[in-house]
């Protein structure tokens, strides 16, 4: 690929415009340059916002987070720093948040009421509480489905853990899951020199022939399609975006070292190739007991990759198109329990948003001054999905039929936050 | 899955006959042979058929049928062995003696417990209930060998109770959580093939069942609860009872608030405040009492204040109710209208309050008797359906009194047979393995065909367990052993040593999929087909070279026609064509290293549409 280390915004948009464009109708010369910047705006429209989505998993503490409520019982001993808006401050260990918050939107005041992990996290993943009935595609596959470019040659969804899937949706929206990020994922690589895979590719084709020929058309077409979709990732160039050994050594420092912030970089990778949304999981954050001490630890890892990543998108003028949202399954309750943890808390928890056309800089809503209770601009998971749709000029409202035959809005209910976009 | 609506109409009005208004008058005395059974239903769809102008198509090769009913009853690839035998076997009645042999050995309780297990915990909303896989799974093999009815062991899936790690037959109720709703609708789901639960929420536009009777439903099971067992290593849950309501055990800080407000006012200055109740247990709720009641900003509640108060905690909480309320729809806060349970497809019902045991025993008695000809349809449309790759009517778990039958008469036999047999699954199986329709070629169906079904049947992907057993048939080594030994694309070998789960885990986490799925919405997935094509465990596994199944083939057949066919049976159950033995000569010329070549087919042949589909 190019120099990754030296991206402009020229040669970004250079590398979408080549996404957009057949390579062979460039070196044909049949498309001329004025051609590609016309078809650009149409294209690119759709084709250029991405989502990454850092997922807290097991429901981080807004109080060591964006709430703090230093000085107060509930609060415990977690301090707070001032950040690049004045007037506004975030819990003292995330610094490099801090340097950023003027990129990022805060909302304080999600409020919920699913309390258990896998029914709050299915429904912090989909915009529905669970039901045996159905399964509902995951809002990365919504965006997916109306934002992702079936010609791209890498999986519309990606993300570094197991996580709600495609639902009716559909395969081409599942998400293809990284267990390593920043190495080449599993068995994409051939074990094989290429030219002895394409042919093997190529016998396969012709032996599969036959089982067409005898009764297994259907089948035998869908497999197909879905092989041509494998090797072409398998064959692709592109496929090199997961791998972020190529990135400067001082940039992976300032993500991190670890999973996470490996992650995070990967997204950015992904984002930039094309690729509409990540999820990157941050894992640990039910803290039942040593709060302090663990939320201290997580923010170590999670603060200095959500910044980066932040500066990294922006001055790679990606920022304004992709979304990214911080948050986990719900917050955690307002009591400090003699194990110096928290319990679950969905009534009241943090939410924070950047890029994507959101206003950064800005706090949406509080929380009671003990941190009980939403205290003013209550937003509900629904009314947070329509915001993201809103980010992305996706329609919540655009129904698709459940294979029992039910039409089923991207979004029930809710309303955008207008204030995010104002 | 375009039928005329003529169809549907006429299928209506022959399903309104009730199948077995009291089966017992039914009930022959000495049920038929079930091969005479079969008989009857092959000339019932073959009238329909003959009727609509469909040809059927013919019936399978030996080959075909051994590779079939050895995946549908053994759950893996037959051995080039058993092959050869079957072909050279004169027997005009070796088919079924085949299927009699295959219903007897162990394999088949466990194919089905597989199915069974991956019905169930396909649809769980309780995650955690996937530690006990393993409890299910030998249960359920066990209710197999010990041939019980499909009425027993569906009795025992809805009234069991105790440590889930030790009584497989909890899964149900775990799976769902315990929760009244979600069991409601898989009860119904599983057991009847009916979806109540889109009358969840309103009543259904196109069906006959109400939201009242959803909720009826759920009123057999508001006693159930699953809850951790305290301190049991390793982890596990149990289903329990909860007879009484705990609320009138619990002494409730507000029961009687004239009574605490005098112990608490100590100075008898008729308000409450901070300092008077630190050390009470309205203590910790203080603050937001405050917040709430404190009407005239004093920082202190009076009496009429405290009463004033919403009742806080546990008045809303449907963990503590014993009784199952439907919710108001207009006011989603009220606690709504408590349900009496009612069978809403017999109309069973009592007028007795019962505790959680026998409501879940009276459901199961409502839910099995012969009075109830979902239960029979239900498990007979099912099981057609995995045999034979399409129901009589779709999808398998969506019957109801205004879906669509086809072949209405036929489908009654057998549910008929299968109500006179006491619900033998055994007895079921043996008949439609038995019939033409199932033995008949694949064939595509054209889409805009409006014939009925099972002029042919339709190629249907392996289940992952079917998958990694015809995997380990193939070659012939326990691919979780080889697996740990490769070496990988990503990380270092000793990295994958410890995070590389069981080779049946992985295969099973990859290709699984919910067999109530209807077969043409199971589609593929990359990860598969990169794990198929490059994972380091396939491609050492089809070496020529070391001790694998192609290098013994390869040293013993040093013709390449002979190789060739050889690969074929192992890999495809099956001789290669003329044709397919064409490309294979001309492949390996072109390649000239006899043992990449056949590598490289053992890698087509394995990655091939037809290795993964049922055909």
């Amino acid at each position: 690929m190019t120099s990754s280390s030296r991206v402009t915004l020229e040669t970004l948009s250079r590398r979408r415009l080549l996404q957009a464009v057949p390579a062979t109708a460039i070196a044909a010369g049949s498309v001329g340059l004025s051609d590609v910047v016309s078809l650009r705006a149409d294209q690119l429209r759709k084709q250029g916002r991405s989502v990454i989505l850092l997922w807290m998993q097991g429901g981080p503490s807004q109080f060591e987070t964006f709430d703090p409520k230093p000085g107060t019982t509930n609060g415990g001993p977690t301090t707070a720093i001032s950040t690049a808006v004045p007037g506004v401050q975030i819990a003292s260990t995330w610094t490099q948040t801090a340097k950023v918050l003027d990129k990022l939107a805060i909302i304080r005041s999600m409020t919920n009421k699913e309390g258990n992990h896998q029914r709050a996290t299915y429904q912090l993943h989909t915009g529905y509480v669970p039901a045996g009935s159905v399964k509902h595609p995951s809002l990365g596959a919504n965006i997916a489905k109306q934002l992702s470019d079936p010609a791209f040659e890498l999986p519309a969804v990606v993300s570094t853990n197991r996580t709600n899937g495609a639902g009716f949706l559909g395969v081409d929206y599942e998400p293809f899951v990284v267990g390593n990020p920043g190495q080449l994922p599993q068995n994409v690589a051939t074990t094989v020199p290429v030219s002895r895979y394409r042919r093997r590719l190529g016998l396969l084709g012709r032996l599969d022939g036959e089982f067409a020929g005898r009764g297994g058309r259907v089948v035998a077409g869908d497999h197909q399609r879905l092989y041509k979709k494998s090797s072409r990732m398998v064959l692709s160039r592109n496929v090199t975006a997961f791998d972020i050994s190529g990135e400067p050594d001082s940039l992976k420092q300032r993500y991190g070292d670890n999973a996470f912030g490996r992650g995070c970089l990967l997204a950015r990778r992904l984002v930039e190739s094309g690729v509409t949304f990540v999820e990157v999981h941050s894992r640990g954050w039910d803290t039942h007991q040593d709060n302090f001490d663990r939320t201290t630890t997580l923010a170590g890892q999670v603060d200095p990759a959500l910044g980066t990543l932040i500066d990294d998108l922006d001055s790679r003028g990606l920022l304004e198109k992709t979304l990214v949202i911080w948050m986990g399954e719900f917050g955690r309750s307002p009591r400090v329990n003699p194990q110096t943890g928290r319990g679950h808390y969905p009534r009241a928890f943090s939410v924070a948003l950047s890029g994507g056309g959101v206003r950064g800089g800005q706090v949406i809503g509080a929380t009671t001054e003990d941190g009980s209770a939403v205290a003013g601009d209550p937003v509900s998971v629904p009314d947070l999905f329509c915001s993201i749709c809103h980010s992305l000029n996706i329609d919540p409202r655009i129904e698709r039929l459940s294979p029992l035959g039910r039409p089923m809005k991207i979004v029930d209910g809710g309303q955008v936050v207008e204030q995010l976009f104002a | 899955m375009s039928h005329s609506r003529t169809i549907a109409l006429l299928a209506v009005s022959l399903l309104a006959l009730p199948i077995a208004g009291s089966a017992d008058q039914l009930r022959a005395a000495d049920p038929a042979p079930a091969a005479d059974v079969a008989t009857r239903i092959d000339r019932l769809i073959d009238a329909e058929l003959t009727a609509t102008n469909a040809t059927p198509s013919p019936v399978t090769s030996d080959f075909d049928f051994l590779r079939r009913i050895t995946l549908d009853l053994s759950g893996r690839l037959p051995s080039p062995r058993a092959i050869t035998l079957f072909g050279l076997n004169p027997d005009s009645d070796k088919r079924v003696r085949l299927v009699s042999q295959l219903l007897e050995s162990s394999d088949f309780s466990r194919v089905q417990a597989k199915y069974w297990r991956d019905v169930i915990f396909s649809r769980a909303t309780e995650v955690r209930s996937r530690l006990m896989l393993p409890a299910f799974e030998q249960w359920m093999t066990q209710q197999f060998e010990e041939r019980r009815g499909w009425n027993e062991i569906a009795t025992s899936l809805l009234t069991a109770s105790g440590d889930v790690r030790e009584n497989g037959a909890t899964a149900l109720i775990f799976a769902q959580g315990g929760s009244a709703a979600e069991l409601a609708a898989e009860t119904s789901r599983i057991f009847l093939g009916i979806q109540i639960q889109c009358a969840n929420c309103h009543d259904h536009p196109t069906d006959r069942w109400n939201r009242t009777q959803f909720h009826q439903l759920a009123a057999f099971f508001p006693r159930v609860r699953v809850r951790p067992i305290r301190d049991s290593s390793p982890r596990s849950f149990e289903v329990v009872s909860l007879d009484v309501n705990p609320r009138s055990r619990r002494s409730n800080p507000f029961q009687d608030s004239g009574r605490i407000f005098r112990q608490l006012d100590r100075n008898r200055d008729g308000r409450l405040v901070k300092r008077e109740v630190v050390n009470s247990r309205l203590n910790r709720v203080f603050d937001r009492l405050l917040e709430q009641g404190d009407k005239n900003k004093d920082r202190g509640l009076s009496l009429a204040e405290l009463r004033a108060l919403p009742q806080p905690g546990n008045a809303n909480n449907r963990r503590l109710d014993i009784e199952h309320f439907m919710p108001d729809l207009e006011n989603p806060a009220s606690r709504g209208t408590q349900m009496k349970p009612v069978f809403f497809a017999t109309r069973g019902q009592t007028a007795e309050e019962l505790s959680d045991v026998k409501r879940r025993q009276l459901l199961a008695d409502y839910v099995t008797s012969s009075s109830n000809p979902w239960f029979a349809r239900s498990m007979v449309n099912r099981t057609w359906s995995v045999l034979l790759g399409e129901g009589f009517s779709m999808p398998i778990d969506d019957l109801g009194p205004e879906r669509e039958v086809t072949h209405p008469d036929a489908f009654k036999l057998l549910c008929r047979d299968f109500v006179d047999n006491d619900y033998d699954i055994r007895r079921l199986v043996q008949v439609i393995t038995g019939t033409q329709a199932y033995q008949r070629q694949i064939r595509d169906r054209d889409v805009a065909d409006s014939a009925p079904p099972f002029a042919a049947t339709s190629p249907t992907r392996l289940r992952a367990d079917q998958l990694y057993d015809s995997l380990l048939a193939v070659f012939g080594s326990d691919v979780s052993r080889r697996s740990r030994g490769s070496r990988s694309s990503s990380g270092s070998t000793q990295s994958r040593r410890r995070r590389s789960p069981q080779g049946r885990n992985l295969v099973l986490s990859l290709f699984g999929f919910d067999p109530s799925t209807p077969p043409e919405d199971i589609a593929g997935t990359v990860p598969q087909a990169l794990f198929m094509m490059n994972s380091p465990l396939i491609n050492a596994m089809i070496r020529a070279a070391g001790n694998t199944r192609l290098a013994r083939i390869l040293g013993r057949f040093p013709d390449n026609d002979e190789a060739v066919s050889e690969v074929y049976l192992l890999v495809l159950s099956r001789e290669p064509t003329a044709n397919e033995l064409k490309i294979c000569r001309e492949y390996l010329a072109e390649v000239g290293d006899r043992g990449e070549a056949f590598e490289d087919l053992m890698w087509s042949l394995v990655n091939s549409s037809e290795f993964l589909s049922r055909r």
